[in-house]
């Protein structure tokens, strides 16, 4: 590991060498329910790194007394150890709040590496902690590997074009920083019998300036559609916001939600929220069904996770063709309608259709290429 | 008395008209145009709404080589009332710590040479590097309260009331200023530049430009040497193996079954459908 010569660096940093800097945690999120999902997920690459660094895992977990409890699941899913503040103070979230408390915890115990969901609220608070601890960061990484050499840690992510991807390392300060968007990665195999340290941290929890004066829940319309098993997203391809009803029905008659590409969100066909891809979610479905998307990279980017992909565009050529499981070349406006009626007929037959359908040795059954 | 309002806005390439060249994979960036980030024209709007509900003035910011004053232009075409860009070779390369750095000492100077600053606002992210740092960076270095994804706010007294949906909330809160927000994607339509505004900047020049020695920072912590990440390298993006199955119909009907039976094969599509259409269940 180079040694930091402080006379370069910026002296509004602290200097401090690499090697006093060992550990790599996941700052956990919690909601109702627990700790969320994606928090979970982020266990996958820190145990990643953690095998190659040789160094432990540990969760940092926030919350008002009582949220200790939760540590378990951490731990369950692969992380050796947990630290814990608890505080009355830490009931409501306020990302300068909370982001303080973790750069406090930081200072003491100088982890290698931090990563942290890039939900919400991650994404809110994340350069919050890297800026109070006046380290790099960086966002929406893919992946994370470590470099053998100098034992920093890659942390790679799509740049400007998604088709590419750039490694980025923060070879003179710790620690190393790094957020993921949900869906990116698995949460890692639950082990009921795996054991962990849980550490109780007390830490003088800065007084919130901002105030939460109200909260309510907005009322659920749609599955999200990171959480949804069906998703079935158009593009530019549809023409107009009447394509997405015609989606609408397919995705409700296989229990999904809509989505979009980008250039269906900026044409205003269907909302931010729902826009798949580098800029908009990731999305983990079993079966994803893009219709009249070209397959841009900054599309597919956020698809990597979804088990099948059916494409449906006009042109033979499209890339989408390239990077999916099942692709059927046609005009969506026909092939969509008759795929709907295809579905509603086989639910009015029933489920012991399917053997009869698989059974049938109908010529178009075999696949000719375009 | 009324509020000053600085917002943050990022030059960046026209991302819609970025193409990709297909046999390298590079980007082919010449003759892109650049653009006022979109998202930031949004908090752009919103910082004229306040002024001109309470008075005040709004001044923009932006770190960016010169032809960035064009955008500017166009701010002060919209209304903006004053605008500074800090502007230098040696800002070049600036990741977002040293970015956020530039940016709040930018501000600090603006309350130097304005008067004292009550709100700073930024986009949701830029279209280039989405990234969503820069507003929680710059509230660190100034020490200021934050709060991101603002779709409204409004003074309550001597504090902003502001309104946001996150993870499925709505929340409303109470921020003292000075303070940080970053505004929505598309809360707000940026207004028009008016004729009076276009003549104004053309006139008046109310932008100013600054170099990294008229802001007087050490060069070690901007740009390139100021910036903790740095790319190491850069690669392809791994291909996912996918079956590539590609069937051309003669009909709709055919290829409508085509598909169906492709899905019902498949252990894994199978199991979705029959969950679906019939609920529970295996196929
Ligand atoms: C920094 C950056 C970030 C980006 N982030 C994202 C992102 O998060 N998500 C995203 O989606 N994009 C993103 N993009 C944009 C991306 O590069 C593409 O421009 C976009 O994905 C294309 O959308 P599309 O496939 O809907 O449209 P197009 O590329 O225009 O494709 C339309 C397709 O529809 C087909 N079609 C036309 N008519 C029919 C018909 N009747 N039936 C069937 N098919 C038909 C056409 O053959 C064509 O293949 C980003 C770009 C940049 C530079
Ligand atoms: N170079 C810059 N100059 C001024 N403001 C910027 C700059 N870069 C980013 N910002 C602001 O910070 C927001 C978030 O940017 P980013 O962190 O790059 O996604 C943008 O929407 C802008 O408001």
């Amino acid at each position: 590991m180079a040694r930091v010569d402080c006379s370069k660096i910026c002296p509004e940093w602290p200097c401090e060498q690499p090697e006093e800097f060992k550990g790599v945690w996941v700052v956990a999120e919690t909601d109702d329910d627990g700790v969320v999902e994606a928090s979970l997920q982020m266990l996958t690459p820190a145990l990643r790194i953690a095998e190659k660094l040789g160094e432990p895992v540990t969760g940092i977990l926030l919350g008002p007394p009582g949220v200790s409890k939760l540590a378990d699941e951490l731990i369950k899913h692969g992380a050796d150890e947990v630290i814990v503040v608890e505080d009355e103070a830490l009931k409501d979230y306020y990302p300068d709040v909370h982001g303080a408390v973790v750069a406090e915890l930081a200072r003491r115990y100088k982890p290698s590496t931090i990563l942290i969901a890039a939900t919400s609220r991650g994404r809110e608070m994340a350069p919050y902690i890297a800026n109070t601890l006046r380290s790099g960061i960086t966002a929406d990484c893919t992946d994370f590997d470590v470099d053998e050499k100098t034992r920093d840690v890659l942390l790679i992510r799509p740049p400007f074009a998604a088709i590419m991807l750039a490694y980025i390392r923060t070879p003179t300060r710790r620690p190393q920083i790094g957020t993921a968007r949900p869906n990116v990665f698995p949460v890692p195999p639950r082990d009921e019998t795996r054991q962990g340290r849980v550490r109780l941290e007390k830490v003088d929890v800065p007084k919130p300036r901002a105030r939460l004066v109200s909260r309510r829940k907005l009322e659920r319309r749609e599955v999200p559609i990171e959480k949804a098993e069906v998703v079935v997203a158009g593009g530019r391809g549809l023409g107009g916001p009447e394509g997405f009803k015609l989606l609408e029905r397919l995705a409700a008659l296989l229990g999904g939600v809509v989505a979009g590409s980008r250039k269906a969100v900026d044409a205003g066909w269907i909302p931010p929220e729902r826009q798949v891809g580098q800029t908009g979610r990731s999305v983990k479905p079993i079966l994803y069904i893009a219709v009249g998307i070209s397959g841009a990279a900054q599309h597919m980017i956020g698809v990597r996770e979804a088990r099948r992909i059916v494409a449906v565009n006009i042109d033979p050529d499209a890339p989408i063709f390239n990077q999916a499981d099942y692709g059927v070349v046609g005009d969506y406006r026909e092939i969509i309608p008759a795929l709907i009626e295809e579905l509603e007929e086989l639910k009015k037959r029933g489920p012991r259709a399917i053997e009869e359908i698989l059974a049938e040795q109908i010529e178009t059954a075999e696949p000719g290429s375009p | 008395m009324g509020l000053r309002v600085v917002v943050g806005v990022k030059w960046v390439p026209n991302t819609q008209a970025v193409r990709i060249d297909p046999k390298t994979g590079t980007l082919i960036r010449q003759g892109v145009p650049s653009i006022i980030n979109p998202h930031d024209l949004a908090a752009v709007e919103l910082a004229l709404q306040l002024r001109d509900r309470y008075g005040g003035e709004v001044v923009a910011v932006s770190m960016a080589p010169p032809p960035a004053v064009q955008g500017l232009e166009h701010l002060i075409g919209m209304g903006v009332d004053y605008a500074y860009l800090f502007s230098d070779r040696a800002f070049a390369g600036a990741d977002t710590l040293a970015t956020s750095y530039v940016l709040a000492a930018g501000i600090r100077r603006v309350e130097e040479e304005r008067g004292r600053v009550d709100l700073a606002v930024f986009g949701q992210e830029t279209i280039d590097s989405s990234t969503a740092h820069i507003g929680a960076q710059v509230a660190s270095w100034l020490g200021w309260p934050y709060i991101y994804y603002v779709r409204r706010a409004e003074l309550a007294g001597d504090e902003l009331r502001v309104e946001r949906v996150i993870e499925g909330y709505v929340e409303e809160y109470l921020l003292p200023l000075p303070a940080v927000v970053s505004v929505a994607a598309k809360a707000f339509k940026p207004r028009d530049v008016t004729l009076r505004g276009k003549l104004r900047a053309k006139r008046e020049k109310p932008i100013k430009v600054l170099s990294n020695k008229d802001l007087g920072l050490d060069p070690r912590c901007v740009g390139l040497k100021g910036s903790p990440t740095i790319v190491a390298k850069v690669t392809y993006l791994p291909e996912v193996p996918r079956r590539k199955e590609v069937y051309k119909p003669k009909t709709p009907r055919e290829g409508a079954r085509w598909l169906l039976r492709k899905l019902l094969e498949d252990e894994e599509t199978r199991k979705v459908i029959v969950k679906s259409l019939w609920g529970g269940g295996s196929g």
